[in-house]
């Protein structure tokens, strides 16, 4: 057991480990006796001294340049702020949308209730590359392209959100909001200052669900961004990639540094990304 | 109010952001998908009303005369040998629909301001196709202001049926889903039921396993299109016992499977944390009592364990399945054969590269259906397999 266990970790850290390592090469190196050398990352086995400072991996001192030349060679800090801009944007909207809309399918009654969720819940299916084009007109007639309105509206939303809210309210004991009810407080009242407070952790789980999927997005910002200035950073990394020759030191730099805010991320709520898996797997 | 009308008033209010973003966003566009399946709906010939042009030097081509050559008095002259259509098919560069240039005659075109505009030389500056027309056309002519797809049946299903990069692509989608749903369901179960164990560092496997799910796609496939280059380590790694290089992603024969192993490597452990979680539930006492008995590992696997995770293993499933069909990610960033693509990067393809938006609805359309099939196809069978096995206990 432990055998297959260790195989398989080894196998899911090693090409970040590796990536990692050729992120910190430089191209070339100034060797003791003051001669200009290539590096060759393609070179196996690869010639490590870790015990060194700085530590030499392919044959050559460990450099922070690549990290610096990708802020060099394109707008990378612009396409960081505009990620930033289109996931915690996209992240806001939903908690209090997908809040409020979670809310009422759990707690109120209303006419056509499970008949509109039923609805919803079907339309979870859909396949995005399927309604691309009518999606992307509509942006386009809207005047959107290239904006971060037209990145972030059509997302503001999702189904996945409003379920997962909505499967959390119908967890939390109802006595509480009973008891709400009969100290007169109104049905807002009863929404913002009793259950969402209640429903905190699930706020937390669905905002970092958000922000990890929005941060991660690719299809859409791929259509809705055709300027530079406007690519977030998952349609920026293509920039690195030539088209005869890919200089692979910046591009595992550049993909270091777009991939490293989400194991932080990850690392530091471990507990809320599980809870997403889990919720959802064992009630779908 | 009573509460029962308040509840009523307060529940539609809340919902009617989200339904209307979701009405907007994802209702319409499924309807308009498939209306535009029906049409020849071209992108590049839309964007064309957004083009800049000089109305003077079309107006020159037009009447094949020089601006210097002309006076005032040739406005009549030229008035009569004016023709708005072909000044906007052919000069222009703009097509127009049939019933575009059914409904238009020549009494909704100001050709007098024109000729005016045009003789006095103040129609040098570059404008959109879309200004110009919308100076010059009155009553029915503003038909003519946008562009306007034909309704054209199932012609886009006819040639999507006669063209063999949609079956290839078709083809490639289904045996992606058909090879890594499979595949990524069995390792996650067995890493799972390896990591269930009470064993030192089951929380690190745990977060180990789940770090390339948190991962973006577009890195990821950085990642390993560094890892599958012919000098890069996995063929070194293959040197070492002696398989041949090979350049895993701009070989056709190996390009599709290279990337399916990706991504069995990117959600295997996301599910294994769905399984575990699922393992978890399951008492001790059931397994131990199996053990008791003396049931074989594989016979507590299959007849235990397997059973009791059915409601992981169809929503695994169905996600894998779902997310399969839709793959566009890798194949954009990793894929540069037409060969090997799938039906969404032929969707995007068409509608983005070609402009084809009408063909892309209807392979939309086909994606649409697909989806739905395979999901409801799995279910059933899944159900019924339930049932059969119950009725024979």
């Amino acid at each position: 057991m432990y055998v297959v266990l260790i195989v398989y970790a080894l196998l899911s850290l090693f090409p970040f480990i590796w990536s990692l390592l050729i992120s910190f090469t430089p191209m070339t190196y100034t060797d003791d006796r003051g001669i200009e050398r290539g590096v060759d990352i393609m070179e196996w086995p690869p010639e490590m001294d870790l015990f060194e400072f700085p530590p030499h991996f392919f044959g050559a001192p460990a450099t922070g340049e690549n990290y610096e030349e990708v802020f060099h060679i394109a707008p990378y800090g612009r396409w960081i702020l505009n990620t930033l801009i289109y996931a915690s944007m996209v992240t806001l909207a939903n908690l209090f949308f997908d809040g409020l809309a979670g809310y009422a399918f759990a707690r109120l009654r209303f006419r056509g209730r499970d008949l509109i969720f039923s609805l919803l819940m079907a339309t979870m299916m859909v396949p995005f590359p399927a309604i691309i084009v009518p999606t992307y007109l509509l942006i386009s007639d809207m005047g959107l392209i290239n904006t971060f309105m037209g990145l972030i509206l059509p997302k503001v939303s999702m189904v996945f959100g409003i379920f997962l809210m909505r499967q959390f309210f119908l967890n939390l004991p109802i006595e509480i909001e009973e008891a709400a009810t009969i100290d007169g407080a109104s049905i807002p009242r009863r929404a913002f200052s009793v259950m969402f407070p209640m429903a905190r952790p699930a706020f937390i789980t669905l905002g970092i669900y958000t922000f990890l999927n929005t941060w991660n997005d690719f299809m859409w910002p791929l259509i809705v961004t055709t300027k530079k200035e406007m690519f977030t950073l998952t349609i920026g990394l293509n920039f690195f990639k030539g088209s005869f020759y890919t200089v692979w030191p910046y591009m595992m730099a550049a993909t270091m540094l777009m991939t490293a805010p989400m194991i932080i991320l990850y690392f530091s709520s471990q507990k809320y990304f599980l809870e997403v898996n889990v919720s959802s797997g064992v009630k779908g | 109010m009573s509460l029962r009308t308040k509840e009523g008033f307060y529940g539609y209010l809340f919902i009617l952001p989200a339904m209307i973003i979701i009405g907007v966003f994802m209702l319409y566009p499924i309807v308009m998908t498939f209306w535009y399946s029906f049409t020849n709906y071209n992108g590049t010939e839309q964007n064309k009303f957004d083009m800049l042009f000089v109305p003077e030097d079309a107006l020159q081509f037009h009447f094949g005369e020089f601006m210097e050559d002309l006076i005032p008095e040739d406005s009549q002259r030229l008035e009569k040998a004016f023709n708005a259509i072909s000044l906007i098919e052919f000069d222009i560069g703009v097509k127009l629909s049939e019933e575009q240039k059914a409904s238009f005659s020549n009494e909704y075109f100001k050709v007098g301001d024109l000729m005016n505009d045009f003789l006095t030389g103040s129609l040098a500056e570059q404008i959109t196709v879309k200004q110009f027309l919308e100076r010059y056309l009155t009553g029915k002519g503003r038909n003519l202001l946008s562009y306007q797809p034909v309704f054209t049946g199932f012609s886009n299903f006819t040639k999507a049926f006669k063209d063999p990069y949609f079956w290839t692509s078709l083809k490639n989608t289904l045996l992606f889903s058909a090879i890594v749903v499979p595949v990524q369901t069995l390792l996650a179960l067995l890493l799972a039921v390896a990591a269930n164990q009470k064993i030192w560092g089951q929380k690190f496997f745990k977060t180990t396993f789940f770090i390339p799910s948190v991962t973006s796609s577009a890195a990821i496939s950085m990642i390993f299109s560094l890892i599958y280059t012919k000098p890069g380590i996995l063929n070194q790694m293959f040197g070492i016992v002696g398989i041949p290089a090979v350049d895993w992603l701009n070989n056709p024969q190996t390009a599709l499977g290279a990337v399916m192993a990706m991504n069995i490597w990117t959600t295997a452990g996301y599910f294994m944390v769905t399984y575990l979680a699922g393992l978890q539930q399951i008492p001790a006492s059931i397994l131990q009592a199996a053990q008791i008995d003396g049931a074989s590992p594989s016979r507590i696997f299959w007849k235990i364990i397997v059973p009791l995770l059915k409601n992981q293993t169809i929503y695994i499933v169905t996600m894998g399945i779902i997310s399969t069909l839709q793959v566009f990610d890798q194949i954009y960033m990793l894929i540069r054969n037409l060969r090997n693509v799938t039906l969404s990067y032929y969707i995007y393809k068409n509608a983005f590269e070609y402009g084809e938006m009408g063909y892309a609805s209807a392979l939309g359309v086909v994606l649409f259906i697909l989806v739905f099939v395979v999901t409801y196809v799995f279910k059933r069978v899944y159900r019924e397999e339930r049932v059969v096995k119950e009725v024979k206990r």
